[in-house]
């Protein structure tokens, strides 16, 4: 849909790594530490899957080409109780989404946050909090 | 001078013959039937801790409090505690075995210095961008991580079995009430939730697990070995929240028991959505990783194409 918007320093990723769990199963040391990408495009396929699910989501740059984004996030249990349903993010649906990139370049990143093109929040380290 | 006749000898011998027997008789005998009061006393943490410096090993502990609790009771049905309901482990101190472990300090376990090194290490490459846990090839947890993963878990008491259950890796922890003993030592071998035996102390459920697998508390923390083992006392502290206190003993690794406590929340689920479900790890080849030549944790081959991913949970 639309492009890769920008490349940040966050002390949010911060906080992320050392308040809540990371990626229980693997480590997360592939992900940069601090940096996020967000970008806006529309959702290829959701992987929702144990131990983490992957949402694709393609994006398509100023040269009209485009490029598919891999987020990962826990499995969907963890995203239920973040509030996450399985009918939140069908094939098309269009959203910005905020992670932290691989190390190495590849187009994947831990999700670390989104918001859909009608204003619903998507924030999956939610579902660790005990309420 | 004191005269012994014959007939008091032999009652003597009599007597503390069947004194024996009923000793040892009662050292593998089921509790005796509920319900009452917890006979075992309450305790300030660092009397727990002390508790457990107290004795020499789990087992030795473990039969401590079954001697405070008089033996334990066995439940009958009418006596089953209410721990239903779906619970979650606080995440707010991210992944530290122990919950107090201060922030940005160490893990609060007194290790030896073989274990203590490895600590640092691991903490240090960290730092460094170098991780990688041993759990990332889809084996389970083991006890006592068991008790840290932030997933569902589920409290099932019945009079002879209690389970405790982690959705993750669909880990289910027996515990046997109905007063059998551990495995004989030489059929003993390591397993990743060992073998559990317990009994009941009023509303508290006393555990002893053996039988374990080497790992680590979590990551950032320490390693265990093979030759650990935990006495753990299970307790509804409030109507939301589960408790847990914790001892672990592990000689090559732990120059004294480490005592911890664990917490449980009973999570909202108004709607009745919360459900465990079988966890299938290996799944999503997306999330396979390797270990690389320099000891951190890659993807092994990330593929959002056509044929990405799983065929599973596509909405």
């Amino acid at each position: 849909m639309k492009r890769v918007l920008f490349i940040t320093l966050m002390g949010l990723g911060a906080l992320i790594i050392t308040v809540v769990p990371g990626l229980a199963h693997h480590s997360a040391a592939m992900f940069e530490p601090t940096k996020t990408i967000t970008v806006e495009g529309v959702v290829k396929e959701w992987q929702l899957t144990n131990p983490h699910s992957w949402l694709l989501v393609e994006v398509t740059g100023k040269d009209g080409k485009t490029v598919v984004w891999g987020f990962e996030a826990e499995g969907p249990s963890t995203l239920l109780r973040a509030g996450i349903k399985p009918s939140d993010l069908k094939v098309g649906t269009k959203l910005t989404i905020t992670g932290r990139p691989m190390k190495d370049g590849q187009k994947a990143a831990i999700w670390v946050s989104a918001v859909r093109a009608d204003g619903k929040k998507l924030d999956p380290a939610a579902g660790f909090a005990t309420k | 001078m004191i005269r012994i006749s014959t007939k008091t000898v032999a009652a003597t011998v009599v007597l503390l013959s069947l004194t024996m027997m009923l000793s040892a008789c009662n050292a593998s005998a089921p509790p005796t039937a509920g319900p009452s009061a917890a006979r075992i006393t309450e305790r300030t943490k660092e009397q727990k801790a002390e508790l457990g410096r107290q004795h020499k090993t789990a087992a030795d502990l473990y039969q401590a409090l079954r001697d405070e609790a008089k033996g334990g009771q066995h439940l009958s049905p009418a006596d089953v505690p209410n721990w239903s309901g779906v619970y979650s482990r606080p995440a707010d101190k991210g992944f530290t075995f122990d919950p107090d472990q201060p922030d940005g300090g160490l893990p609060t376990a007194k290790l030896t210095p073989e274990y203590q090194k490895k600590l640092l290490k691991r903490i240090d490459d960290v730092k460094h961008g170098i991780e990688w846990d041993p759990i990332s090839t889809c084996s389970p947890p083991g006890m006592p991580r068991w008790l840290t993963e932030p997933f569902l878990r589920e409290f099932i008491v019945t009079p002879d079995q209690t389970w405790l259950i982690n959705e993750m890796v669909n880990d289910v922890r027996r515990v046997y009430t109905d007063g059998r003993q551990h495995v004989p030592d030489e059929d003993r071998l390591p397993i990743p939730d060992g073998d559990s035996i317990g009994f009941w102390d009023g509303p508290q459920l006393v555990v002893h697990t053996n039988q374990l697998q080497a790992g680590i508390y979590q990551r950032s923390n320490p390693d265990y070995t093979n030759q650990v083992e935990t006495v753990e006392i299970w307790k509804k502290m409030d109507p939301r929240t589960m408790g847990v206190d914790v001892w672990v003993y592990d000689p090559p690794a732990l120059v004294e028991p480490w005592y911890v406590k664990q917490t449980y929340v009973k999570l909202d689920d108004p709607d009745k959505n919360l459900r465990i479900r079988y966890w299938n790890c290996g799944e999503n080849p997306n999330n396979s990783v390797v270990q690389t030549k320099d000891g951190t944790t890659q993807f092994r081959n990330l593929n959002f194409g056509e044929k990405s991913g799983a065929e599973k949970g596509k909405p």
